[in-house]
């Protein structure tokens, strides 16, 4: 009997800590000054400067990531091919490499000394210290959760329903369109919601790659980063950034809660087409 | 069936989380036995481990270190690439009276060979360049501007491509070939002989670059701190930072 409330009352304590843990480090950010002062910070023109640049740079990549991971994704879903498995490893790789390593391979490949570099200086393309190395960064790290979530997005529908829009006559794309598209775009957005607050919070490919410029290459992270160590009152200008992308990623976060859950009426055509199991 | 394997798994986590916390305790137990931290600019990062290879060593922009020192983290030594800090950080009763032990200068760099011609900071006006260059606050960053500004060439830092936190970056910026030309000591020039070239800046424009330490009152370890701080004025650091290329202590 006292074992099993000692036992309760470990499991209790242990997620207590755990909790607690997870917790303290966003309250700090907001107890630490008042509310009134962190709007203050948040007009300043290198807090107003790294949102405009963040958002930016993150519609881009996730622009993007839709347009070339949309078909990656259907590709690696739909075919069975030698080496799947090994491409769909390939595919998530990037979501647990540290940054730094993204960093480095994104100089090592796009720099100018790297391997794509003679090519690319040969064509007057200079990628390093741009903002299109904020955005080349940003999509690496990002793309990946999205090309995930729609593989298995892609994997969930019923293939018999696309069998039978091909048989009525629908063409392979207008059947993607028509049928596939619809019946994953809640996984697919899932996904993009994940890769957009990734993406949003990248900073050490970006600073390796990208660089540090206020207005072109200094991202929300990045001027986190760069403001905390200013005097006299840096440290609250990215105290004021860091809550906001606290905002903003839980508002993210939630959405995507709210788009997993939410279930639309299922179109009564699903079960005509139903095979009997 | 699936209980019992959540049991086993949790079990499992558990026994190599306190295996984990085992081996940070006795690794912060075998420290106490006076190895000191050493928060120390960017640019001491080679010369450092040859000083002392007992200290251990965070090394970084010296603003980001003062900092951090401000914020509370645990060091036992501060050595800055400028006077300015330790004796901000001095007066905000956080550490000892700096002594100045070197000083350095600042040098341009330019990718090996030379290949854009650049003959001097004056060139670096043309149009197209990369030109990285730290941040302001940053201690090389507020050399460079100084430079720049004695020179009438203050535009400059509204060109740059980037402003870094800390000389190193800059330095690599260059090395990768990212970047044209960056404003980095000549020390750290000196550290990849050979990967860049180096132009001189007039010396009229040279500005005074001394590096000043002290020990942080906060340390468990004030004796030693301050005593490691005394070290660095001595025959055997001062060789050591010769041979690296460091200056000897103005007067």
């Amino acid at each position: 009997m006292t074992r099993r409330i000692l036992a309760g009352a470990g499991v209790f304590a242990a997620a207590g800590v755990a909790l607690g843990f997870l917790v303290l480090p966003i309250v700090a950010i907001f107890s630490r000054v008042s509310p009134g002062t962190l709007v203050g910070q948040l007009s300043r023109p290198v807090v107003t400067d790294a949102l405009v640049l963040s958002l930016k740079t993150s519609a881009i990549a996730q622009a993007l990531v839709l347009l070339l991971g949309t078909p990656a994704a259907y590709l690696l879903a739909t075919r069975r091919f030698r080496g799947r498995s090994f491409a769909v490893v390939l595919v998530e790789l990037p979501l647990v490499l540290p940054p730094a390593v993204a960093g480095i391979g994104l100089i090592a490949t796009f720099g100018r000394l790297g391997l794509l570099g003679g090519t690319l200086d040969a064509l007057g393309v200079r990628l390093g210290l741009t903002q299109a190395a904020v955005v080349i960064a940003v999509a690496y790290v990002s793309s990946p959760l999205y090309v995930r979530q729609a593989i298995a997005a892609f994997e969930a529908v019923d293939p018999d329903l696309v069998a039978a829009s091909r048989t009525l006559g629908a063409g392979r794309t207008r059947t993607f369109f028509r049928v596939v598209l619809p019946l994953a775009r809640r996984g697919l957005a899932a996904g993009e919601a994940l890769s957009f607050a990734r993406g949003l919070g990248e900073f050490g490919a970006t600073i390796m790659f990208a660089g540090n410029l206020p207005g072109v290459t200094q991202t929300l992270p990045v001027a986190i980063y760069s403001a905390f160590d200013v005097p006299p009152d840096g440290f609250t200008t990215a105290l004021a950034m860091s809550a906001l992308l606290v905002v903003v990623s839980g508002a993210l976060l939630v959405t995507l809660r709210l788009t997993l859950q939410w279930q639309p009426s299922r179109p009564t055509s699903r079960f005509l087409f139903a095979p009997s199991r | 069936m699936r209980r019992r394997a959540l049991a086993v798994g949790l079990a499992a986590a558990v026994a190599s989380a306190c295996a984990l916390a085992a081996v940070a305790l006795a690794g912060t137990a075998q420290t106490k036995a006076t190895r000191l931290t050493v928060f120390a600019a960017a640019s001491l990062t080679n010369v450092f481990p040859k000083i002392d290879a007992h200290a251990r060593y965070s090394f970084g922009g010296s603003n980001m270190l003062a900092a951090q020192i401000q914020q509370g983290l645990p060091a036992d030594v501060f050595a800055s690439a400028n006077t300015k800090l330790p004796a901000q950080l001095h007066r905000a009763g956080l550490v000892t009276t700096p002594y100045v032990f070197t000083s350095n200068r600042l040098v341009i760099v330019v990718a090996r060979g030379n290949p854009l011609h650049i003959t001097g900071v004056r060139d670096l006006e043309r149009s197209g360049l990369k030109i990285v260059m730290a941040a302001a606050g940053v201690p090389v960053g507020d050399y460079t501007r100084t430079v720049l500004a004695k020179l009438g060439l203050s535009d400059l830092v509204g060109k740059a491509v980037s402003q870094e936190t800390d000389v190193r970056e800059v330095l690599a910026k260059v090395t990768l070939g990212e970047a044209d030309a960056g404003f980095v000591y000549a020390t750290d020039a000196k550290t990849v002989a050979g990967k860049v070239s180096v132009l001189r800046l007039p010396p009229s424009s040279q500005p005074r670059v001394q590096y000043a330490a002290a020990a942080v009152k906060s340390s468990e370890h004030l004796g030693a701190a301050k005593a490691w701080v005394k070290r660095l004025r001595g025959a055997a650091a001062q060789r050591k930072l010769r041979a690296a290329g460091f200056l000897p202590i103005p007067h």
